[in-house]
Order: C-alpha cells, then sequence, then structure tokens
C-alpha cells in the first residue's frame, strides 16, 4: 500500500477534504509514507480524471479535495482486496510458524 | 517556481499554483533537495507523455487515450511517409523495365494504404464531430480556443514559408535545389521543421480537445475499431516500403545512390531512407500499441 499513492490519498480523503500540504503531512503520519510534491499532484489529477476525488471550490491557491461516491467506493474495494491478502498472509502463516520460504537451508 | 516547467501547460494551469503553494509550505530544505527536484522532473515528464503510458483508466477512456496514440503515431508515420514520398520521385526512371514489376506493385499497395488510412482518420475525426458541436452549444468553445490557435498560427507561418520557398525554388537551378546550395538547403530543412511542427500541433489540438468531448460507448467503440484499422494500414504501408526498397536494392541500386542508371557498386542503404523507414517502423509500433490499448478499453466500455 506505501507503493501506492492514490490508495493513501483516497484513505486520507476518507476522514475529510484535505490540501495538498494536508495530504502530505496526514499520509505520513498513518503510512509512514513521505511523498514527494510530484507523486503527490500526479496521482491527484489522475484520481480527479477519474472522477474519483473533486476539488472544492475555495479561494485561494490550496484547493481541498474530497472524496467521491465513486471513490469511496473503489476505496471499498481495494481495502477488501487488501483485507482478504493480509488475513489468508496471516492464516498461512498461523498454520506453518516455522516455515522458510523458499525451500530448506 | 522553474520545476514546474518539466509539466505540460494544461497541466501547469490547472494544477500549478497548487503545487507552488505546495512547495511554499514545505520550506526552503525539502524544497531545495536533490529528490525533490528529480520527483518533480519525473512527474512532470510523465505528465508530458502520458499518452505512451496513462496509467490505469476507466475503459472508455482507455479506448479514447488508445485512439489519440494511433492517431499522433499517424503523424509521425506520415512524416517518415514524406520522406519516403520524396526520396521515391521517379523512381521508374533508372529501373529497367522487366525488373518494374515488383517494385510498382509494392509502391501501389503503399500509395492506396496511404489513402485508406489517411480517409480512415479523416472519418474518426467525422465521428467526433457531432460531439463537438455539442461541446461547442453548452458553452464549451472558450476552452477549445487556445489549442486551436497554436496551431492555425504555425499553419499559417508554415503556408508562407512554403509559398516563399517555392517562389525561390523555381529561380534555382535542379542542382542548386537538390543540395548545391547551402542556404537554400537550410531553408528547406526550417521548412520542414515548420512543417513537422504544424502537424504535431494539429494533433495535439485534436487530443486536447477529444478529451474534453462526451463520446458516447459506441462513437468510442467506432473510434476504437477506426484507430485498429488505421494501425493495420500502417503495418501494410510499413510492409510494402520495405518489399519496394529490398526490390529497388536488387533491380536498380543506383537509384538510392544518385548514380545515373547501370552504374556498379552503389549501395542502397542510403541514409535519408533509413531514417524515414525507421519513422515509419517506430509510427508502426507505436500505433499497434495504441490500436490495443483503443479496442481493449473501447469494447469494454
Amino acid at each position: 500500500m506505501s507503493n501506492d499513492p492514490p490508495l493513501l490519498i483516497l484513505t486520507s480523503l476518507a476522514s475529510g477534504p484535505k490540501h495538498g500540504y494536508g495530504l502530505l503531512l496526514d499520509i505520513e503520519g498513518f503510512a509512514g509514507v513521505r511523498l514527494g510534491p510530484g507523486t503527490l499532484y500526479g496521482a491527484i489529477s489522475r484520481l480527479e480524471q477519474r472522477g474519483l476525488i473533486e476539488a472544492l471550490d475555495e479561494p485561494g491557491r490550496k484547493r481541498p479535495y474530497r472524496l467521491t461516491g465513486a471513490g469511496s467506493e473503489l476505496l471499498e474495494a481495494s481495502l477488501g482486496e487488501l483485507r482478504s491478502i493480509v488475513d489468508e498472509g496471516t492464516a498461512r502463516l498461523q498454520r506453518s510458524p516455522g516455515a522458510v520460504i523458499g525451500g530448506a537451508a | 517556481m522553474r520545476s514546474l516547467l518539466w509539466y505540460p501547460r494544461g497541466w501547469r494551469r490547472r494544477y500549478g499554483a497548487e503545487l507552488v503553494a505546495l512547495m511554499d509550505e514545505l520550506g526552503d530544505r525539502e524544497r531545495s533537495l536533490l529528490s525533490t527536484r528529480l520527483d518533480l522532473a519525473r512527474c512532470g515528464l510523465a505528465e508530458r507523455f502520458r499518452i505512451l503510458a496513462p496509467g490505469p483508466l476507466p475503459p472508455r477512456e482507455r479506448g479514447r487515450e488508445g485512439a489519440l496514440l494511433v492517431l499522433y503515431a499517424w503523424v509521425l508515420f506520415v512524416i517518415g511517409g514524406c520522406g519516403i514520398a520524396k526520396l521515391s520521385e521517379h523512381w521508374d526512371a533508372v529501373t529497367p523495365v522487366g525488373k518494374q514489376s515488383l517494385p510498382a506493385h509494392a509502391f501501389g499497395v503503399l500509395t492506396w494504404a496511404a489513402v485508406a488510412g489517411s480517409a480512415l482518420v479523416l472519418a474518426g475525426v467525422a465521428l467526433a464531430l457531432p460531439a463537438l458541436v455539442a461541446l461547442v452549444r453548452r458553452g464549451g468553445a472558450a476552452d477549445l480556443r487556445r489549442p486551436l490557435a497554436r496551431a492555425v498560427v504555425l499553419s499559417s507561418v508554415g503556408i508562407a514559408c512554403t509559398v516563399a520557398l517555392s517562389r525561390w525554388a523555381h529561380t534555382l537551378s535542379s542542382p542548386n535545389r537538390n543540395g548545391h546550395d547551402g542556404l537554400y538547403s537550410a531553408a528547406f530543412a526550417v521548412v520542414v521543421l515548420v512543417g513537422v511542427a504544424c502537424l504535431f500541433a494539429w494533433a495535439s489540438a485534436a487530443a486536447s480537445i477529444a478529451r474534453r468531448l462526451p463520446l458516447t460507448r459506441t462513437i468510442v467503440r467506432l473510434e476504437g475499431v477506426l484507430a485498429a484499422v488505421v494501425a493495420l494500414t500502417m503495418v501494410v504501408m510499413a510492409l510494402a516500403t520495405v518489399i519496394w526498397w529490398a526490390a529497388l536494392a536488387g533491380a536498380a541500386p543506383w537509384f538510392f545512390a544518385g548514380r545515373p542508371a547501370g552504374s556498379a557498386g552503389a549501395q542502397a542503404l542510403e541514409p535519408n531512407m533509413i531514417v524515414a523507414s525507421a519513422l515509419m517502423l517506430a509510427a508502426t509500433i507505436l500505433a499497434l500499441l495504441g490500436a490495443e490499448r483503443s479496442l481493449n478499453g473501447s469494447l469494454r466500455a
């Protein structure tokens, strides 16, 4: 997930609208990832083009963004997929706690 | 902020002020980091070449971006094709009559495929016209002015330069028109560059407008099919060019070296032919990539 800026942005916006710097700080707080400014706005522009987020009309240079309905649905689906991978990985580790992946040493 | 220059103008217009505001908040230390500058350069270039790798898009948008990539590939192909058209002038005059059959057939296929491809590109434009009219009626004309203005200005310059060059050419002898007059050759190269810039300006204007059009699923699908057939005509033309070149290399290699008919030791691997053919080949590969993207997206839309 830390390599997926769009998902990080959608997750951040799930708690409410934020502008660019607010997104950077929030993502760094919950994911420990400091996105570059180009990476952040590259992902924002793609998400906006896909109609997953939208800019709020506010005066000034700092425009906040919020999730759209389609963005919320996509975030929910993506988190569901991640959850199933986490559950499966956790279950497999619990079934064979001493297993070494890649064969015998 | 100089780093913004990595980004295309349209992107800067929409997000530039926000990105500058973010950079202001980051502070001097983070702003001046090499990693920050590289991030902006990488992402800015990615925006400029977004047509090549648009990233994950909804099927309809993917279909549209694929068709636009085919359009850009067509422009590149036309540039290579113009080179081949110039380099192939009067090939039949210096080729033994008994050896003209294969190159003549290949050249005929090349010509007809060029006509068919051009007609298909025009059909693609015509398909999008109703959506364009609807956009203009809804007051969207203002958004179209800037990309169109650049293409119109460049075309006007190109036409003026071509007329001037043509008048100049009529005062020169044939050898001077074909490389012996350095000044004329330089002017010719400038006019060619302006012509290339014109073609890309129109393609860019078309792409910019097409991205704003509310195209229906049916139109996107039809555009996808047209894009695929255009790509096929480019494959046919590239193959026909190679066959014509190879056939003529065997029948009249002196043609490529510009030597008198029957000269011994002439090479068919002439640099201008190689460059023109390489452009056509690169364009064909891009078109196939675009056609796959276009069909894949539009049929799922």
